[in-house]
């Protein structure tokens, strides 16, 4: 598992809808917001990269120190009304370097985003507040991390 | 874009520039002081060579001189135009034969003292100004805004990077000067100054080459001491004639040679000579170093080039060269190899300081490179630099190496060809310099800085930031700051603008600038990534750079905007507790450092939560107590329905309104001395306690009303984000002491606590109160405020569904009232349907104002006394007891109280009870309202249903709309009594509900008229107990009214006995009554028909007193229950009401306790099952003597008919003599009964069994035989009854033989004559009957 792993859902407005320390590293207060300004430059480079890819995962957009961003890109360009919809960036703050593990976490989040998404009292766009996703997403991170 | 006219490559041309090594004697520094310049500040000026276009004369300008001159040289003849007129480039020729023209050259002037590696840390000391003086500069800029979005993005270059981080760069770069593996700064020539006031000026010349003050780079052997040397003689005019000077110069010039000497005029004069005295030097300067460039230098550079060139050539060129490099350096190799690591040790120390010395071949190169540079024979330069990149790759020399590199990808830029290479090129040294550690680290950031500049010639800005921001890990704080900064530039300059970046990269630097204590730069760098993040939301972002910011405008001294950007982060929930609390502290710590408290809109701590907001006043509903508040609306519409009148009535009567206020109208009221409370929640987002004190509303209170109604009108325009600027000041909300007193409220609010806190302003005067918002302290340092919001659209939308009591903030102040209030003690929890009880009310006066009760009061109380007044004995003691302890007169701030009792209704799904107590209600007495009930039954039950309030204000002309009629009845007959003299009496009713009522008994009466007797009834009275568990006994049962006279079934005794119905037990019992009728006082005067009815108890004579059913208050209930179940009943017949009183027995009864549980249930509108509108029964003798041997028999009868309908009625007789068939009369009774659960109790049974008990042989008349008896009379006879009439028709009947005879053989047919057709059932318009029996027994006269 990695040390330090900080992982953030980021809605079509740049508002983070989820976030989670997922790191095995005991949390410090004043990483908390580093990690956001990490996550949050990196949106400029996924910005970039999201319309010259089809790629769904995007492995270490952008890395600051030792730390890697990697973004699960959850836009279908083809299917143009859902795209409008969601336009969700699942982003990972990862030290780490198992691509393979960090694919499966990201596929097995966007099932359970689904999940939610297909909630209807879910207002898409608004903050995931449910424990129940929270307490599986972090299960994963245990898992494939 | 031509690289040369990009910022790198003039960086290039001004900084790879050759160097000319100065020494000077002390006195000819000291001529130089006169002026106050040293000899390489006076010289430098003139050093930079410039082609410009056009003719301009050169500037000169007040110390220190700067003049930009035009070298025009020709490098053989020395030819120069004095005044500068530009117009030619120098030509130049390296190792081609072919020329080419410097469009700008420059000579760097340096002492010797100065040409050595400079310590690092020194170093830095003299970078730290270049930032430290920009601070200077950014202050006014932090008093500003911050910069906006379209600011940066419409921003150019420049203003992004400002001047002083290009000094900065350039001031870094150059403490790497003279570094051992680079020749670029090794000098060139050597430049010799000696004053003309030396002695022995041609000596001097010579020691200060010999003394040991040259640089060590010369002494070490890294440079060749064999440089080019040129000779000064400096003469000051003021001390003494030219002619010295040119003496000297002319022996110099024979021992040191000829070219190599000059002489410099200068002229320390003070006089005021003019400017022309002031210039008349400077050419002479300009003169010699044009000299000294175009004549010494270049032609120096150009041959000592082509002397390296030829010597690389031979050596290193060429196959053959080349296979012999390789075996020589491999043969060097060995050695290191095969030995040990002292060995290696060894070798590596040669390498170092022997290797490379000036002889060394690569040093050669690196001297033919650098050369060639310079001279901007790039080709060249870069040839030898890739000869010489391989060489020290090979040596593993990896600084020289990547020094080599460095300057190999400039020579690629500046020919601007192959980015590729150029790219790799600065990668490669850059990534070498690393890897070298501390020692390559300054060089690995000037090669990040070129290479940076290089990305962003090209318009490469991503990569240029990159490559600053991995500069920017190498360097100390404060460095790496500046490069972050410029790191930032880049994004913004990229295409798109990646502003997310900038601004963490803006941020980055800030931090640095902070940690290296540029505390203004820090500020400015955050200040300018605040746009970046102000509209999203990610929390921690926020917070840290709102606080860092306020943080160090708190250090700087500027409070206020310290202030305004920590007011940002106060209430970070989502933070822990050691950062809440340190933010909270520096917060506190500037607020304190401000020195004066103020004031705060929309203060985030603690939180106020406007939907919460209520505001409890006065109004036509709110009788209710504080804790009923938050009752929801429809649950006080559920318990008031039918109850008060329509809420437009009540209010225009008792507000009594000028029309002064009318405007006012949809205003609330509160009362002049009364407290108006507004609740509100506070809540403390954060985990730490907080002290808020002085929390109270801003309000104002005009009691002018035109003066307000103008300040109504300002506030209403003002809406949204504007109303904070609209209000006015905080200021002319302070308390106004004259017009109201506001309560002031002191709280800690623990962590992550919500505390509802209420508030009060209490009004002194008469006017319209405005309520504006709340305002309190926090920790005693700051203000904070915030107005209310009203939502008007809100009001309006709600105001459908009823009046809201919470949604305005503009109230009429009415003149002062007196204000009761009341209370029950022990309210039962829950009762049975029918229960009665007693309770008491105690009645508080809580106004400052007395409350005249009445003016007869003994009568009142008396009166009120009997309307309550309830029999059992037990009870009417402490009844009375508790009147004897009423205080009489309601003195300011005193307790009264009395005692009622209490009913609740029959019906189990209606859970309401109502009292109606009568107290003087009038002008002076306002509102009641309950406090302790509602706790009380909370606690206990926890019912919603559980709210008493009182309710009817008014006086009754208004009250009698929708109000129940029973109740107004009640209420008129105790106005009446109670005051009399008062010409609007009011009256006020009291609600209560019970949480539970439980089912008790079921009662219902079946009637049915008694055939054979006009007027009685019998009844059949079922009862059924549903409850589970307890028993009840039966007292008594009574008629509403004394006309009726209720009595037990002559051979039915048994029914009296009847005493306890237990639980789940159905009973039924039969009695009889009769109409007494009005006039009829024969029987009533017998005391066994009366219209009570007690059921005996077996215990004897305890429990028998009965109740008076026509005095108060059961007729009071039963007036209520008769309005109730009219209701319900269809028809205009009604009978009678049946009143049955019974005792609970359950377990919780004992039969001794004197609290016996007495319950009433009340059945109204009883009727008959059939009945038709006429009755009828022979009146006659029973028994008659009779001789029949005389004659027969004449007995005289008469039938008496009673009209029982409100019509005229024609009624004929009809008789025969043939004997009634009875079968044909049951049936069609049986047709008749149609009543559930009744089987039909013929009288006629009962009356044959009778007959037949006594014998008589009736029956067995045969009936073809001659009658025994004859009418006598007419065979039919017709009469008219008016309504409600009896009337007799006399009839006569022959008798022949003595016997018992059945006189029922007549008909009776009736018509009704109603005027209204519809009024009367179709069946019942005409009919006709059997006759009765009759029976009259004839005996013979002995």
């Amino acid at each position: 598992m990695a040390s330090t792993a900080c992982f953030a859902i980021v809605s079509k407005n740049d508002i983070p809808i989820y976030e989670a320390e997922v790191g095995s590293a005991p949390k410090k207060e004043d990483l908390a917001y580093q990690h956001q300004f990490i996550l949050h430059a990196a949106l400029d480079v996924v910005q970039d990269l999201a319309w010259s890819t089809n790629a769904m995962f995007l492995k270490s957009v952008d890395r600051f120190n030792d730390l890697v961003v990697s973004v699960y890109f959850y836009l279908y360009n083809n299917i143009v009304f859902f795209n409008l919809m969601t336009h969700a960036r699942f982003m990972l703050l990862h030290d780490s370097r198992s691509e393979d593990g960090i694919k499966s976490f990201f596929q097995e989040v966007h099932e359970l985003y689904i999940k939610i998404f297909l909630n209807p009292l879910y207002l898409p766009g608004s903050r995931i507040t449910s424990s129940h996703f929270d307490t599986k997403v972090r299960a994963l991170a245990r898992r494939y991390l | 874009m031509d690289p040369l006219r990009s910022y790198l490559g003039r960086l290039l041309l001004e900084e790879i520039t050759p160097v000319v090594m100065v020494l000077t004697t002390p006195l000819a520094e000291a001529a130089c002081r006169k002026s106050g310049l040293s000899v390489v500040d006076m010289l430098s000026p003139f050093s930079l060579f410039k082609k410009i276009d056009g003719d301009s004369p050169p500037r000169c300008s007040p110390l220190p001189i700067i003049v930009c001159m035009t070298l025009v040289a020709f490098h053989s003849i020395g030819f120069c135009d004095l005044m500068g007129n530009p117009l030619y480039a120098v030509p130049v020729r390296t190792a081609s034969d072919q020329p080419y023209r410097l469009q700008m050259f420059k000579i760097r002037m340096v002492y010797a003292s100065d040409v050595r590696k400079q310590d690092y840390e020194v170093a830095d000391q003299r970078i730290k100004p270049v930032v430290s003086e920009a601070n200077e500069s950014a202050l006014p800029d932090l008093l500003s805004d911050p910069p906006q979005l379209e600011d940066v993005l419409s921003k150019p270059e420049a203003e992004l990077c400002p001047l002083w981080i290009k000094k900065f760069n350039r001031a870094l770069m150059r403490t790497l000067s003279f570094s051992e593996h680079e020749t670029f700064d090794h000098p060139v020539a050597c430049l010799l100054v000696v004053s003309s006031k030396d002695n022995e000026p041609i000596s001097k010349f010579v020691d200060l080459f010999n003394t040991n003050q040259l640089p060590s780079l010369l002494n070490e052997g890294i440079m060749d001491p064999q440089i080019l040397k040129h000779y000064l003689i400096l003469h000051d005019q003021q001390d003494g004639p030219q002619e010295i000077a040119m003496n000297i110069l002319a022996e110099m010039k024979s021992t040191l040679g000829l070219n190599d000497c000059k002489l410099l005029c200068i002229n320390s004069s003070t006089e005021a000579d003019g400017a022309d005295a002031e210039n008349s030097w400077l050419p002479y300067i300009k003169d010699f170093m044009q000299d000294l460039a175009s004549n010494h230098i270049i032609p120096y550079m150009e041959q000592k080039i082509r002397v390296l060139n030829q010597q690389v050539a031979t050596t290193r060129k060429g196959f053959r060269n080349q296979i012999k490099n390789l075996w020589w350096r491999k043969r060097d190799d060995v050695p290191e190899a095969a030995n040990g690591p002292m060995q290696v040790f060894a070798v590596t120390l040669f390498f170092f300081f022997n290797r490379y010395t000036f002889t060394s071949i690569e040093s050669q190169i690196r001297v033919l490179g650098d050369y060639a540079f310079m001279l901007r024979d790039y080709e060249l330069a870069l040839s030898n630099y890739r000869l010489l990149s391989t060489d020290y790759k090979l040596d593993k020399a990896w600084k020289r190496f990547a020094g080599v590199q460095e300057m190999s990808g400039l020579c690629y830029f500046m020919l601007d060809q192959s980015r590729k290479d150029a790219e790799y090129c600065m990668d490669s040294a850059f990534s070498t310099y690393l890897r070298i550690g501390s020692s390559g680290k300054r060089n690995a950031t000037r090669c990040g800085i070129w290479w940076a500049e290089m990305l962003k010639t090209r318009g490469q800005y991503r990569e240029a930031s990159s490559v600053y921001y991995r500069v920017s890990n190498e360097e100390p704080s404060l460095h790496s700051a500046v490069l972050l900064e410029q790191a930032a530039c880049c994004y913004v300059l990229s295409k798109p603008p990646m502003l997310r970046k900038y601004g963490f990269h803006l941020v980055l630097a800030g931090n640095s600038y902070y940690i290296s204590d540029q505390k203004q730069h820090a500020v400015r760098a955050y200040r300018n990534a605040l746009f970046v993040y102000k509209q999203h939301p990610w929390s921690y972002i926020n917070d840290h750079v709102h606080f860092n910011v306020g943080r160090w405008y708190g250090v700087l001294g500027i409070f206020d905007v310290a202030i305004k950007h920590l007011l940002e982060v106060i209430a970070c929930s989502h933070q822990s507790l050691t950062t809440q609390s340190m933010f909270l502290n520096d917060f506190f710590h500037f607020v304190q450092s401000m020195g004066k408290k103020f004031d705060v809109y929309k203060l985030q701590l603690p939180v106020i939560n406007m939907p919460s907001l209520r505001v409890i006043y006065e109004d036509h509903r709110t009788y209710a107590s504080d804790a009923d508040v938050n009752v929801s609306e429809s649950i006080w519409q559920e318990l008031e329905e039918e109850m008060i009148p329509s809420s437009s009535i009540v209010r225009t009567n008792w507000l009594e309104k000028s029309p002064d206020l009318r405007k006012y109208k949809d205003s609330c009221v509160c009362v002049v001395g009364e407290a108006v409370k507004v609740r509100i929640e506070l809540r403390n987002p954060l985990q730490i306690p907080v002290v808020v004190s002085c929390i109270s509303l801003i309000c104002q209170l005009s009691t002018s009303l035109d003066a307000s109604s103008a300040v109504n009108s300002v506030l209403t325009t003002g809406a949204g984000e504007d109303i904070a600027n609209t209000k006015p000041a905080i200021s002319t909300f302070e308390d106004d002491g004259n017009n109201f007193t506001v309560s002031k409220l002191d709280i800690v609010l623990g962590g992550s606590e919500t505390k509802s806190v209420q508030l009060e302003v209490t009004p002194k005067v008469e006017g319209i109160l405005k309520l504006h918002g709340i305002r309190w302290t926090l920790s005693d340092l700051l203000v904070g405020y915030q107005y209310f919001e009203f939502d008007t659209k809100r009001k309006t939308k709600k105001g459908k569904k009823g009046p809201r009591r919470t949604l305005s903030n503009t109230l009429i102040v009415i003149k002062g009232l007196p204000k009761l209030t009341g209370c029950i003690d022990h309210l039962p929890t829950n009762a049975f349907a029918g229960d009665l009880r007693l309770l008491k009310l105690n009645l508080r006066n809580q106004s400052e104002y007395a409350v005249k009760v009445c003016s007869n009061e003994h009568n009142f109380w008396s009166k009120f006394n009997g309307t309550t007044q309830f029999e059992p004995t037990t009870t009417n003691h402490t009844f009375k007891e508790g009147f004897q302890k009423t205080t009489r007169s309601s003195e300011p701030q005193n307790y009264f109280f009395y005692e009622f009792t209490l009913v609740r209704l029959l019906t189990e799904t209606i859970s309401k009870v109502y009292v109606v107590i009568c107290v003087p209600y009038g002008p002076h007495t306002r509102s009641w309202s309950m406090d302790d009930l509602l706790v009380n039954v909370a606690k206990n039950i926890k019912m919603k249903l559980s709210h008493p309030r009182f309710v009817i204000p008014g006086d009754l002309s208004e009250v009698d709309f929708e109000f129940p009629q029973c109740l107004r009845k009640h209420v008129q007959s105790e106005i009446s009594t109670v005051s009399t003299k008062r010409t609007q009496g009011d009256a006020k009713g009291l609600l209560f509900t019970f949480s539970q009522v439980f089912p008790s008994l079921n009662v219902s009466f079946a009637i049915r008229m008694c055939s054979s007797r006009l007027k009685e009834y019998i009844v059949r009275m079922d009862i059924l107990n549903r409850t589970p568990s307890e028993s009840f006994i039966l007292h008594q049962l009574s008629c509403n009214d004394s006309k009726w006279a209720i009595s037990s079934l002559p051979l039915c005794d048994s029914i009296r006995s009847i005493e306890t119905v237990s639980a789940n037990q159905s009973v039924s019992c039969f009695f009889k009554i009769k109409d007494l009728g009005t006039n009829s006082c024969k029987e009533a005067e017998n005391s066994s028909c009366r219209s009570d009815m007690l059921f005996l108890s077996r215990e004897g004579n305890s429990n028998t007193e009965e109740f008076d059913v026509s005095q108060s208050p059961i007729t009071n209930f039963h007036y209520q229950e008769r309005y109730q179940q009219g209701r319900l009943a269809k028809g205009p017949r009604d009978l009678l009401d049946f009143i049955l009183i019974s005792k609970a027995v359950g377990g919780n009864y004992s039969k001794s306790d004197p609290d016996v549980q007495l319950l009433s249930h009340h059945v109204c509108h009883c009727s008959a099952i059939d009945q038709s509108p006429i009755w009828w029964f022979m009146e006659g003798p029973r028994t008659v003597t009779h001789d029949f041997s005389k004659s027969y028999c004449e007995a005289n009868i008469q039938l008496v008919i009673h009209n029982t309908v409100q019509h005229n009625i024609s009624a004929r007789v009809v008789t025969y003599d043939s004997v009634p068939d009875k079968s044909q009369t049951v049936n069609l009774q049986d047709s008749n009964s149609n009543q559930g659960g009744w089987y039909d109790v013929s009288l006629e049974n009962d009356i044959k069994a009778i007959s037949t008990a006594k014998g008589t042989h009736y029956q067995k008349q045969p009936s073809e035989s001659i009658s025994p008896f004859v009418w006598c009379s007419l065979s039919s006879s017709q009469v008219d009854l008016k309504p409600d009439t009896s009337t007799k028709v006399p009839l006569k009947v022959c008798i022949f033989m003595p016997g018992t005879y059945n006189l029922s053989n007549y008909q009776l047919q009736w018509k009704v004559h109603s005027s209204e057709v519809g009024q009367v059932d179709e069946n019942q318009r005409s009919g006709g009957g059997q006759g009765h029996p009759f029976y009259v027994t004839v005996l013979q006269d002995a």
